[in-house]
């Protein structure tokens, strides 16, 4: 890897093919009428919630002002689905112990997209003492942590406590990594640094582990062609100090792209000839590709405006100026 | 251990027998070490196995009190095996430096009889600045024998400047469950200082040997690593 101005062409290729695909597809992202009943919210409300979590960030941190207008109307497609927030008080009302209602809506209201009832409901289901039982996942309650940052709650936990017990803050042995240990790696950065808006969050000791180790990761999933991870490590290493910049794998990455702009969750297996099924098999990587291009694109002009590449260890500099909260409508 | 009883041993099992017994005389196991006990000189297969098993063959030679002192016959199977593999002018690097290493070891730790050991031949060494680290790695694993002391001085300080990249090596090959390449790089760095302390060497060493240690050469370059250079357990 080598720090640096990247390759901006190719990144921007990638970003806008990622969306193109997406925009073409907007409507595989509508909810069913029963989404707040019986629908797989797998299916549906989990690629409507990404959609909305990496297309508010790209639509206000990409350099290009085209990229932003079309994340941007992404964005305002996917709070129009949930009903301007409604959506999230059904969602509390039939499940209030459910954190994933809660993480969704944090999305939308970090960027001042908020519902009255909801941000009423949530004080309560999250000031009982049962949402503040320790959860499986220690990711997932950095996750919840952050959500509840956004939208301005009482933490329910220590943050710092929460992430000494996650794969970044234990760092496991590099070798001692499966395909889940390090997804949960690349969502520990992502929850710490709040999806790339502030990579000083990273404490030295992380990110010097993580500049050691991702190209042996990266390595290892490019060699599955394991599309969404390469994306998610690509990212991970986007929110480094100095954003080293990994041009086999970007390359091999872009390769993966199919001509529509759809990058395939796995190479392993053809693309469903199916619309619906392709769209699943599809949505995930293709916007992991834009978010990952999006933070490579924004260290690729710091590193041109002189304010990179940084040394490793010098972290406390190195953070981009945290993005605007807007809801860029 | 293989059996021996039928007419035809594949060179594979030839390879094993001798790495396991290698092994066992590093771990002070065993009789004395002789060369020679375990590659009979004019066995058609003695010469092959010890140019694949290299230095190593005579690993045990290292070590004060492990092995008996050298004979003629010991010397006559490693006079063997250089007049029968000499590196042609487009050997590979690998092949190059595993022949002389085996050299190397000749003359660190078998006085000669009557006859002096060759010189050591010359090998390229600019691959350690130039390789990308994927196939560094995988070189350097092949070349895991040549981690012994006093051996390969040079290529041991260039390789110092290359810690981080073998250490990624290494998760890489223990990711893909490649025991040998793991085992191999572990070696080598085993004997390099500065390497990263979250690598977890000794533990990765020790992973290896568990998980891969039923391939004899595997089981070798871990109990090396360990004999000579102290990592692992």
């Amino acid at each position: 890897m080598s720090a640096g101005r990247g390759d901006p062409e190719l990144l921007d290729r990638l970003v806008g093919g990622s969306l193109g695909w997406l925009e073409k597809r907007r409507d595989h992202f509508r909810l069913p009428p029963d989404a707040t009943t019986d629908a797989d919210p797998n299916l549906t409300l989990k690629p409507l919630g990404e959609l909305a979590e990496l297309t508010q960030f790209i639509g206000s941190a990409h350099p290009l002002p085209e990229v932003r207008a079309t994340a941007a109307a992404l964005f305002a497609f996917a709070w129009r689905e949930a009903r301007e927030g409604e959506l999230f008080a059904e969602l509390i009302r039939g499940e209030p112990y459910a954190t994933y209602p809660v993480e969704i809506y944090g999305a939308f209201a970090q960027a001042g997209l908020r519902h009255p009832a909801v941000e009423e409901l949530v004080l309560t289901t999250t000031g009982l003492r049962g949402w503040r039982v320790a959860r499986e996942d220690h990711t997932r309650t950095l996750g919840v942590l952050n959500a509840e940052r956004r939208i301005g709650l009482a933490q329910h936990a220590d943050f710092d406590a929460a992430f000494a017990r996650t794969g970044l803050g234990l760092r496991p042995e590099p070798w001692a990594l499966d395909r889940r240990a390090a997804y949960g790696l690349t969502h520990d950065v992502f929850h710490l640094t709040d999806w790339g808006r502030n990579p000083r969050r990273l404490s030295p000791e992380a990110a010097g582990y993580l500049r050691l180790w991702l190209p042996s990761w990266l390595e290892n999933w490019l060699e599955e062609q394991l599309w969404d991870l390469v994306g998610e490590l690509l990212a991970v290493a986007a929110c480094l100090p100095g954003a080293p910049y990994d041009a086999a794998a970007w390359q091999r990455l872009a390769a993966a792209q199919a001509a529509d702009g759809g990058v395939p969750e796995t190479g392993a297996v053809p693309r469903p000839a199916d619309p619906a099924e392709d769209f699943l098999a599809c949505y995930h990587s293709t916007l992991v590709t834009a978010f990952a291009g999006t933070l490579a694109r924004i260290a690729s002009d710091e590193a041109g405006a002189g304010t990179g590449p940084v040394p490793a260890g010098d972290a406390a500099v190195a953070g981009r100026t945290p993005c605007e909260s807007e809801a860029a409508l | 251990m293989a059996e021996q009883t039928q007419g035809a041993v594949p060179l594979s099992a030839v390879i094993a027998d001798a790495a396991t017994g290698v092994a066992l005389a590093l771990q002070g196991g065993g009789d004395p070490y002789a060369l020679s006990r375990i590659l009979r000189q004019g066995d058609p297969l003695a010469a092959a196995a010890v140019r694949v098993l290299g230095a190593d063959a005579l690993a045990p030679y290292a070590l004060e009190h492990r092995a008996v002192p050298a004979g003629a016959d010991d010397e006559a199977v490693v006079r063997q095996t250089l007049a029968a593999y000499p590196p042609g002018a487009d050997a590979s690097a690998v092949s190059a430096w595993s022949y002389r290493g085996l050299v190397e070891a000749t003359h660190a730790y078998l006085p000669s009889g009557a006859q002096p050991w060759p010189r050591p031949p010359e090998a390229a060494a600019e691959w350690t600045g130039t390789d990308p680290w994927p196939r560094l790695a995988h070189r350097v694993s092949q070349l895991a024998a040549l981690a012994l002391p006093d051996l390969a001085g040079e290529l041991a300080e260039q390789l110092g400047a290359r810690t981080d990249d073998l250490a990624r090596g290494f998760v890489r090959a223990v990711r893909r469950r490649d025991w040998l390449q793991a085992a191999g790089v572990g070696r080598w760095l085993a004997r390099l200082p500065g390497v990263p302390a979250t690598l977890g060497l000794d533990a990765g060493l020790a992973f290896v040997r568990q998980m891969g240690g039923g391939d004899p050469r595997v089981a070798l370059h871990v109990v090396a690593a360990q004999r000579f250079f102290g990592r692992g357990w």
